[in-house]
């Protein structure tokens, strides 16, 4: 792809432009499996550097994938055209911060966890809570529509989108959405763009809600000898009318994995739950922690354990939150891959879902660990396995195809917060193909000639194991 | 659709980490607070970074260059990304081994060789075949190391110290603990220096003075090392100096050696009130000047210093203490060019002035 660097670096200086081979190699892929070199990584520091680099790119049909930390685990920012990388790390200014308005707006290289810290002297957080949160960006997480531990009570980024300003394919400079939680002024189109994994524009304002830091919390945390009573105790959880801030599980895999790596010492069951309630007055969050732990025993739950205590919750969470890494400790010769890393169903096929998962394991000689934010139906898992085995990837694919039929056939859908990439491409289209050519319509509407990320969600290709090289010494 | 090929591995110092580099899910939880990331901002000179060009030149995707071996050399050893990473990957040791795999291949920097060569010719990093051990005999085996053999009256001082605090250090004439070698990536170079070491400094239990020295003289001469803060805190008296301080944590000393107690204790005991930095102890930021990068990197590693300088600021307090002779001096001049250029004013010093004026406080009391 013959790409025109001088001009490239004439619109954002040379030092913010590369095409060694070392960086794109680098850029070549992110948290999932795959890898593939693009032409040019740029870094870009305002939206006019963007507007620009569109024009060109459009103009001249060079693929255009847009990327925050690469932490994405579904190959969302692997350019499997090439192309031009945009890096927004650069991008990183908080530009407002109002408190008044319960909203603040922010660029899209601003790193979660940094916009958190800023916004803590105001008594505000911005509640999404990826367990990435330490690395990953603001756009990133638009462009996933990511979500965390919290979003049981506060749901996911599209939830705290209130407008942004992107820049189209054509370079034109558009603002969507508002500053108010309520607009039912025409399409919502900076919804849209959640979720729309840098296929429809690129972000470079986003304007954020904003939700008061609870005065009270409180942690539990319970273990299951049975998937199926975990499974009751977070249904029956969320139906009994108490809105907890959290409610996560752990399988035994995972258990195993976090124990391993960071030596926390979890007990050997079946299933652990974490639970947490915040609110600004205490007797209710302590009547809503009491509730659920009632719910708990119920479902014969063991070592209940309830805290106030800020330090044993950091250490109860702390296992949780290195979870995805820690399962390449799981057992040697298996590594962690981010394969049917999540997906999402109704609260009452949780434990069916998971002990469904489990089979789908064992029939396809693999290693699957199931966890996550179950209190919104998200269950995360990732397949273990030997990297380096041509058997274990075929075994990999099928497991993967089972997981997601299984996951439709009881209602539920491909991906709740990671997104589509096109890791799970196929199963994606599958679950929409209803939809995929409104889906197309308007990508290309916005895009028509597919510049922006393309050959991803309802376009991705056909087979995820051959789509690209993968990052590991196989031969497939 | 495209076909993945299986490739011979191109490194035999990379093949042992194959597995390591496979477990790195490159989740990018080391660029939190890696120092060079956060002035340079290209994924590359992160920590993930680095593995993947590594992992490129084990597969033989990436040739070795002078760019992969300038971005490999990037890094100042913080071991913060090593803390951070959930999969708990030897990351140093890979780095170590891509920065070997690139010296090999002719990529080793004249700065970095003539380091090297020194050490081959004069036993120290300064090649001063003049530099003097003030040897003795005692009863502790005592390992200077170079940046304190270059500073004769801050090793004289500590020497002092512990003679007035009862332990009587043996100092024998010694050369370089290595770590300069194996950090740039004179591997080979290492492997025979080992064996001069050893007959140079025969002991299985000492006191070192630097804190690099202290880890490496435990992981790579596998010698029961402490640092002498250890010592000195089991005996040093109380006193009134009446400072307010800030302590800034060397890397080995609170990530390496896990040492994070004992200077403040000390100081407390001597008087001296800390005002805690905002990153600081287990999560200190890096002063910018080890693994070598103050030789190769100098503008990196002063930006990455003048910020540790403007945390110290945001103190409020006038002096920073810290325990390692490389801090103390990178810090020092990120201080004085802050102050010149800003106007802002903050003293550096190391630990052992603060002790010895604690230790004349406490004889005149």
């Amino acid at each position: 792809m013959k790409i025109d660097i001088k001009l490239l670096k004439e619109i954002v200086d040379e030092e913010n432009v590369t095409d060694n081979i070392a960086d794109l190699y680098v850029y070549s892929s992110d948290a999932s499996v795959h890898t593939k070199l693009p032409d040019v990584v740029i870094r870009p520091r305002k939206t006019e550097e963007i507007q620009k680099i569109l024009k060109y790119a459009n103009k001249n049909k060079i693929p255009v994938v847009t990327r925050g930390a690469g932490s994405g685990m579904s190959g969302q920012t692997v350019p499997i055209d090439g192309g031009i990388v945009l890096d927004m790390k650069k991008m990183d200014k908080i530009i407002k911060i109002s408190p008044e308005d319960v909203l603040c707006k922010v660029e899209p290289g601003v790193i979660n966890d940094e916009l958190n810290r800023v916004l803590k002297p105001y008594g505000f957080f911005f509640p999404p809570t990826p367990s990435s949160g330490k690395i990953c960006t603001i756009g990133g997480m638009i462009g996933t529509n990511a979500s965390g531990n919290r979003s049981v009570k506060y749901g996911a980024t599209r939830d705290a989108v209130l407008g942004m300003k992107v820049v189209l394919a054509n370079g034109d400079l558009v603002t969507l959405g508002s500053n108010t939680k309520v607009d039912s002024s025409g399409y919502q189109l900076a919804k849209l763009m959640v979720g729309s994994e840098g296929t429809l524009g690129v972000v470079v304002e986003a304007t954020l809600q904003i939700s008061p830091i609870p005065k009270h919390r409180a942690m539990g945390v319970a273990n299951f000898a049975t998937l199926q009573d975990a499974g009751k105790m977070i249904s029956e959880t969320i139906a009994s009318g108490i809105t907890p801030s959290m409610l996560e599980l752990m399988d035994k895999i995972a258990i195993t994995a976090v124990n391993n790596a960071q030596k926390l010492g979890l007990p050997n069951v079946a299933a652990i739950v974490i639970f947490e309630c915040n609110g600004m007055v205490k007797e209710a969050v302590e009547y809503d922690i009491n509730q659920i732990k009632k719910v708990c025993k119920k479902n014969n739950g063991t070592g209940i354990k309830v805290t106030h205590d800020e330090d044993e919750m950091t250490k109860i969470y702390t296992g949780r939150k290195k979870l995805f890494p820690s399962l390449s400790s799981y057992k040697d010769g298996l590594f962690t891959t981010a394969l049917a890393d999540d997906m999402a169903v109704p609260m009452s096929k949780i434990a069916d879902t998971v002990q469904k998962i489990h089979e789908i394991a064992k029939n396809n000689h693999l290693v699957m660990s199931a966890y996550g934010h179950c209190g919104s139906g998200l269950i995360h898992t990732k397949i273990l396995m030997d990297t380096n085995k041509k058997s274990q990837w075929q075994d990999a694919k099928k497991a993967v195809k089972q997981v997601y039929d299984y996951v439709h056939s009881i209602g539920g859908t491909t991906s709740g917060e990671h997104g589509i990439g096109f890791s799970k491409g196929p199963s994606f289209k599958e679950e929409k193909k209803d939809s995929l050519e409104m889906m197309k319509s308007i990508k290309h509407a916005l895009d028509p000639n597919n510049i922006l990320n393309p050959h991803k969600l309802m376009d991705s290709p056909d087979d995820w194991l051959t789509a690209t090289p993968l990052r590991y010494q196989v031969d497939i | 659709m495209a076909k993945n090929t299986k490739k011979t591995s191109k490194s035999k110092r990379l093949q042992e980490y194959e597995k390591q580099m496979n477990m790195c899910i490159r989740c990018a939880y080391c660029f939190e607070k890696c120092p060079v990331i956060k002035e340079v901002q290209w994924d590359t000179d992160g920590a993930r970074g680095k593995i993947i060009m590594s992992y490129g030149l084990l597969t033989g995707d990436l040739k070795p260059s002078q760019y992969i071996a300038d971005k490999l050399f990037r890094c100042t050893y913080c071991r913060d990304c090593m803390d951070r990473c959930p999969s708990n990957l030897e990351i140093l040791e890979i780095f170590t081994n891509a920065r070997t795999e690139l010296v090999d291949a002719g990529f080793a920097s004249d700065t970095h060789k003539y380091i090297i060569n020194n050490i081959k010719k004069t036993g120290n990093i300064y090649g001063d075949t003049e530099v003097i051990t003030p040897e003795q005999k005692g009863k502790i085996p005592l390992f200077i190391g170079c940046q304190y053999l270059g500073r004769p009256n801050k090793t004289k001082k500590y020497i002092k110290i512990l003679e007035k605090l009862g332990i009587q250090p043996t100092v024998v004439k010694e050369i370089c603990c290595g770590f300069p070698m194996e950090v740039l990536g004179f591997k080979d170079e290492y492997e025979k220096h080992k064996i001069d070491f050893k007959k140079q400094f025969p002991y299985n239990d000492a006191i070192a003075l630097c804190p690099t020295c202290t880890v490496f003289l435990k992981e790579g001469h596998k010698i029961k090392a402490k640092h002498v803060l250890q010592v000195i805190l089991e005996k040093i008296p109380k006193a009134n100096l009446g400072l307010k301080v800030t302590f800034h944590d060397p890397c080995d000393f609170s990530r390496g050696l896990k040492i994070i107690d004992e200077p403040r204790k000390i100081l407390e005991k001597l008087g001296v009130e800390i005002v805690e930095m905002k990153n600081n102890k287990e999560n200190s930021r890096c002063c910018g000047g080890g693994g070598g990068i103050l030789m190769t990197d100098q503008e990196l590693s002063n930006d990455i210093a003048k910020k540790r300088i403007h945390e110290a600021l945001e103190t409020g307090v006038d002096m920073l203490v810290t325990s390692c002779p490389t801090c103390e001096s990178t810090l020092k001049k990120a201080a004085q060019e802050i102050s010149e250029k800003e106007g802002k004013t903050i003293t550096v010093r190391n630990i052992e002035d603060i002790i010895w004026r604690g230790l004349k406080d406490a004889e005149n009391s």
